[in-house]
């Protein structure tokens, strides 16, 4: 079985070599993830991993990957619920006014 | 000790292993060379499952031409490609086409 990531050789049209500036949430979801590894609660080698089984990678940016898999991974450890996950993330959405 | 030495004769394994794999599907079964040892390494594919990684695999730079990786390649016949591949995804290849 080839994973969804393994792109290599496969038609994709020109590459997009637009940059864009690195958002807030961005800097934060990588600071989060990283701060995970040096506490020992997950590896790269595991995020890796969570990335390349989301059902909707293709669909998601480098750092929406990041923030999917990191989730799926504290969930799969144990380490918070998705519903304590979807709380907060009500919690701040109501707090912060978001759509 | 490592299983092969640069300049070996080498097959990438057409192996279609599940879960997470390091080698991409586009060399599986493709021959090229032994350009460089890398050290050992734990095995990635397990560490992504939790798992030790324990016994340290051999890494290997393995060389491939483009001609043998791309059946329509139209650049120079010399153009190579460079992989990082684990010393279970090798084999020692024995001739034949790729």
């Amino acid at each position: 079985m080839t994973g969804v990531h393994d792109l290599g050789g496969s038609p994709g049209g020109p590459v997009d070599k637009s940059q864009h500036e690195i958002e807030d949430w961005e800097r934060l979801a990588d600071a989060v993830t990283i701060a995970l590894d040096i506490k020992g609660l997950k590896t790269t080698d595991e995020h890796r991993r969570a990335i390349e089984g989301l059902e909707n990678y293709l669909n998601l940016s480098y750092y929406e990957r990041w923030v999917a898999a990191t989730e799926k991974l504290l969930v799969e450890k144990g380490i918070l619920t998705r519903e304590e996950v979807d709380e907060r993330s009500a919690e701040m959405k109501r707090r912060w006014g978001g759509a | 000790m490592t299983t092969f030495e640069p300049g070996d004769r080498v097959r990438v394994r057409p192996a279609d292993k599940p879960g997470h794999v390091r080698t991409p599907a586009y060399l599986r079964g493709k021959a090229g060379w032994v350009d460089s040892t890398l050290g050992e390494f734990r095995n990635p594919e397990d560490l992504a499952y939790g798992l030790c990684g324990a016994p340290e695999r051999h890494l290997y730079k393995v060389g491939f031409r483009q001609a043998d990786v791309w059946s329509d390649y139209e650049g120079p016949a010399d153009d190579r490609l460079y992989a990082d591949i684990y010393e279970q995804w090798l084999e020692p290849d024995r001739g034949g086409t790729a």
